[in-house]
């Protein structure tokens, strides 16, 4: 226990000592690199490929943010595994939804989904005027 | 009971060993202002606070995740409608609010570095600097929110967007956009909240190299409001 604390303290020293506010710059650099490359891409029509490209950079934005403003690349064990458990229920979340949406007939999606009908309500209140709502 | 959890703790303890055997532990326990009775020392302490922040931020995820799983949901079943819909945003404002959230992320992670170094004078001009960004992205957001609500985007009975009418799901991209950018501001709200307490006692001189902890887990509060736009802000506004 002791020589873990006395390593982790080594460990940090060493990062702060030498690159600590550097490499939070650098870190700086390359979100907004990415934030500019994501705003350029996503307003040209890659097709089906707009959305995936999109995530992927959020991911590799958000995973920096994480591993480095956050410290999670340094941290220890236990904080890890706490965070990497709420990512996995996430998963669990939109694997569970989605398996049950992307497998439905569509007689069980809203009948307007995907401009088949009207949607809007003929008042214009934007009420639903079909019962599936 | 102070007395008594105290006693307990020592008489779990093997005299001498476990701890490497420096003495000093009983030292800083008697003279840290900053430690709580019930822990050992200094160091346990701060990993238990991390260990407590990060338990909350992985229920915050979880938090937003129920609302990205609704676009999710509902952008698949309207995704022509909710390609139109993000169009409708103003990306320009959009983009300088993604750029003021990073720089502001930069200036509190550059602001608890700061601290760590003994530099407090700097630390809090970086922590008026996120601040400020908290507030300018306020700022921006509110104007963003005025010109939907004078476009008749306002979800529900109010909703009559003339550009989108008869638009199947054009209701419910709103729906999720006001839902899922307010749960957002809000906690830029309480995030602000947290810098300024934060600032304030850094002025005040209660932190120093040995104890910032506080510095550290509002700097982490922050990471996470940029962390939640990270994912919003192409969603929303970009596909």
């Amino acid at each position: 226990m002791a020589e873990n604390k006395k390593h982790i303290e080594e460990h940090g020293d060493g990062h702060e000592g030498g690159h600590g506010a550097g490499r939070y710059i650098l870190i700086w650099a390359a979100l907004l690199v990415f934030t500019i490359t994501t705003v350029v891409t996503g307003r040209m029509d890659l097709g089906s490929a707009n959305l995936p490209l999109a995530m992927v950079i959020a991911t590799i934005k958000a995973t920096l943010v994480v591993l480095f403003f956050m410290h999670m690349w340094e941290a220890e064990g236990i904080l890890k595994l706490v965070f990497s458990v709420s990512l996995v229920f996430v998963a669990v979340l939109l694997l569970g939804v989605f398996g049950d949406i992307l497998t439905r007939s569509t007689a069980a999606l809203p009948s307007a989904a995907n401009g088949t009908a009207i949607y809007m309500g003929a008042d214009g209140t934007g009420h639903p005027s079909s019962p599936e709502h | 009971m102070s007395s008594s959890s105290a006693g307990a703790a020592a008489a779990g303890k093997p005299p001498g060993g476990g701890h490497g055997g420096h003495g000093d532990s009983d030292e800083r326990h008697s003279h840290n202002p900053h430690l709580a009775h019930h822990f050992d020392d200094i160091e346990t302490q701060n990993h238990a606070s991390r260990l407590g922040m990060w338990l909350f931020l992985g229920t915050e995820v979880l938090l937003f995740a129920g609302l990205f799983l609704g676009y999710s949901v509902y952008r698949h079943l309207y995704h022509e409608t909710f390609r139109f819909a993000s169009h409708t945003l103003n990306l320009t404002l959009g983009t300088i609010n993604t750029v003021v959230l990073i720089s502001s992320s930069l200036t509190v992670a550059l602001a608890h570095h700061a601290v760590t170094k003994g530099k407090n004078r700097l630390a809090l001009g970086l922590l008026g600097f996120t601040i400020l960004c908290a507030l300018a992205f306020l700022v921006i957001k509110g104007f963003e929110y005025n010109h939907k609500f004078e476009e008749g985007a306002l979800p529900g009975k109010w909703f009559h967007f003339e550009e989108m009418a008869g638009m199947p799901g054009a209701n419910m991209f709103f729906t999720v956009y006001f839902l899922a950018t307010g749960l957002h501001a809000f906690h830029v709200i309480v995030g602000m909240a947290i810098l300024i307490w934060v600032a304030k006692r850094l002025a005040r001189g209660d932190f120093s190299t040995d104890y910032n902890l506080p510095v550290e887990l509002g700097g982490l509060y922050w990471h996470l409001v940029d962390l939640v736009w990270i994912f919003l802000f192409p969603l929303l506004y970009l596909i």
